[in-house]
């Protein structure tokens, strides 16, 4: 009894972190109605941009999480810019394509920039836990939960109260109709894409403490963020926190009954049947 | 384009194009002959006409169905490992092992294709990338059938057609020769037959092809089990030219599903022409980058792959034969 309540105690502290990085991949959806393969990438380039604040200016990955969030959003609002608007109006093939393009040069990029090698950082509080009973909480889990429910939160405020936030959910509910209105359709799809890579970035640096860096890193996160947000509905961002948790729960669980190597297995499989009986997400009726 | 046309048969056969087709089959049939059997020149030939024929099953679903499929990988591997794995442990001839493995992806694709050939799109790409990657992790994690992460090597079996084993890579050229044209075949059966003309108005509107009594289910489904029976069997051809495989190549998403898909793409989507000319840009492209970077910059040959596939969707998404004929329309007009 007391090891399923630690399993889902982590798998709620983990599925919080996939809940910001996957609402960054829902966001994207559901304003510029493109799937972004390459979106695990930014997942990457925020643990590398962290990474090199800690390793030479000596600063923690959960603050260094701000400057991943600044940098990457500059750079999705430039890739946005020169290859996503192109392909705005373009048939589903081309939008996939490009970003399965997109995907191979982001993590060769980091292969040939940064080499193979896995780098972790090392932080006070990285081995240290907190004891409630009986059940052991990680602090360096608790701490990228915390980041990522309190970045999750800011993030719902902006898109429900800010004039910016509104204009987006405007585009994202009607382009034609924003743009009668006045509203920089352009501007507003090049800030979802800086957003949204921007938070899954964010997501990555507040995982580094226990996690390590490689370019690779990405390609496991994949098929999960697809995962979180096909539960959650594609394009909810309100969704992605639902399906966050609860692919952290559901991997924490199969973890206890299925050896390690199948824990993806039940991720894919959970994934197929969600598509196959429910595409429109868990809940309904998505708002952005 | 010709493939506009309304009748793509008539368009197909037109005297000028059978001469051609004719001609470029006897240069294909000699070219070995001039070659060193054992050389690496005939072994990219190969290995690019065994592409070649793969970009034409995914162009059975991808160009004719509509159906983006990031999961032929999945086809693949099944059909190389049945082959393998039944001759390793029974001493069964790859021929026979083929059909079983043609066989058993026909039942895995028409498992998938059950609940979720309905899905269009994104959701369609989504769920086939899953499904390679559910292949490859039950490759990876059940040793005792697969070998696991190690891979498979194909038993040593004496040169004789019988055990599909060779000493020289000539057989191979040849054996890969046909099963591209015998999938051409397919495809263009199917593009110029009743199935293509089906799928053409699925891909148009499918709600008034549902409207006009196309059963859209039944015809995505057919094109989805001939491509996934045809890209198994070539499965088993590369097992047994190359002799090793492994999981992670095997099923791979960029070794493999993506692949498939961009030499279609890059030579022309739907287009019977498309995949050959896809395959005859990308494999030697990609063998002569790796042949001249050998291990020097790791990673570079898969980022030079994914610029060139942005490249393609940025500045020619039709592929490269729309190239081609613009470029030979400008050339005849400045003729004139």
């Amino acid at each position: 009894m007391l090891q399923w309540l630690q399993a889902l105690v982590d798998g709620v502290l983990v599925g919080g972190v996939y809940a910001i990085v996957s609402s960054g991949l829902s966001l994207v959806f559901g304003i510029m109605g493109v799937v972004n393969f390459a979106h695990a990438e930014f997942l990457m380039v925020g643990m590398f941009v962290a990474w090199f604040a800690w390793a030479y200016l000596g600063i923690d990955p959960l603050l260094g999480s701000l400057i991943a969030l600044v940098v990457v959003f500059l750079f999705g609002a430039g890739i946005q810019r020169t290859l996503i608007r192109p392909i705005l109006k373009a048939p589903q093939v081309a939008q996939i394509f490009l970003t399965v393009g997109l995907l191979f040069c982001l993590e060769n990029g980091a292969l040939l920039l940064f080499g193979a090698n896995y780098r972790s950082v090392s932080t006070p509080y990285q081995t240290e836990s907190l004891r409630l009973g009986g059940i052991i909480v990680s602090l360096p889990y608790l701490l990228a939960f915390l980041m990522s429910g309190l970045s999750g939160g800011l993030l719902w405020a902006f898109l429900r109260f800010s004039r910016t936030g509104r204009a987006m959910r405007a585009t994202a509910l009607d382009p034609m109709a924003a743009k009668l209105v006045g509203i920089d359709t352009d501007r507003m799809h090049q800030i979802a894409f800086g957003l949204g890579v921007g938070l899954t970035a964010f997501g990555g640096a507040v995982i580094l403490p226990y996690l390590t860096v490689y370019p690779a890193v990405g390609a496991q996160y994949v098929v999960l963020m697809f995962t979180v947000v096909v539960l959650g509905g594609l394009g909810s961002v309100a969704g992605a926190a639902v399906g966050g948790i609860a692919v952290g729960v559901i991997q924490a669980f199969s973890a206890l009954v299925f050896p390690v190597q199948l824990q993806n297995l039940v991720l894919f499989l959970v994934f197929i049947a969600v598509l196959a009986l429910r595409p429109q997400g868990l809940l309904k009726g998505a708002s952005a | 384009m010709t493939e506009a046309v309304a009748s793509p048969r008539a368009a197909a056969l037109r005297p000028g194009r059978a001469v051609l087709i004719a001609a470029v089959l006897a240069v294909a049939l000699a070219v070995p002959l001039g070659l060193d059997p054992q050389g690496y020149p005939i072994r990219v030939l190969t290995l690019t006409l065994l592409f070649a024929a793969m970009g034409q099953a995914w162009n059975i679903v991808g160009g004719l169905a509509n159906q983006i499929s990031l999961g032929h990988a999945g086809f693949f591997g099944i059909g190389a490992y049945a082959s393998t794995i039944l001759l390793r442990d029974f001493g069964l001839s790859p021929w026979l092992g083929m059909l079983a493995g043609m066989a058993l992806a026909a039942l895995a694709a028409a498992a998938l294709a059950v609940p979720t050939f309905r899905l269009k799109g994104h959701y369609f790409a989504l769920v086939t990338l899953a499904f390679g990657e559910v292949m490859r992790v039950i490759a990876n994690s059940w040793s005792s059938v697969t070998g696991g992460p190690v891979g498979l090597s194909v038993p040593f079996a004496p040169d004789s057609l019988w055990m599909f084993q060779f000493g020289a890579a000539r057989p191979y050229y040849y054996i890969c020769l046909g099963a591209l044209v015998a999938v051409t075949l397919v495809f263009w059966r199917i593009k110029a037959g009743a199935l293509g003309y089906r799928l053409r108005a699925i891909k148009e509107n499918a709600d008034a092809a549902e409207v006009i009594g196309v059963d859209t289910f039944r015809a995505k489904l057919q094109a989805g089990l001939i491509s996934a029976t045809l890209t198994a069997g070539l499965g088993t051809v590369y097992a047994q030219f190359s002799y090793f495989f492994d999981p992670d190549t095997i099923f791979g998403v960029a070794t493999i599903s993506v692949r498939m898909a961009l030499i279609a793409i890059v030579g022309g989507v739907g287009l019977t022409f498309g995949p050959i000319v896809g395959a005859f840009f990308i494999i030697p492209v990609e063998e002569f980058a790796n042949a001249a970077l050998a291990g020097r910059a790791a990673g570079l040959s898969a980022f030079v792959y994914g610029a060139v596939l942005i490249a393609v969707i940025l500045l020619k998404p039709e592929g490269l034969l729309a190239l081609f004929a613009a470029l030979g329309k400008r050339w005849r007009e400045r003729r004139r």
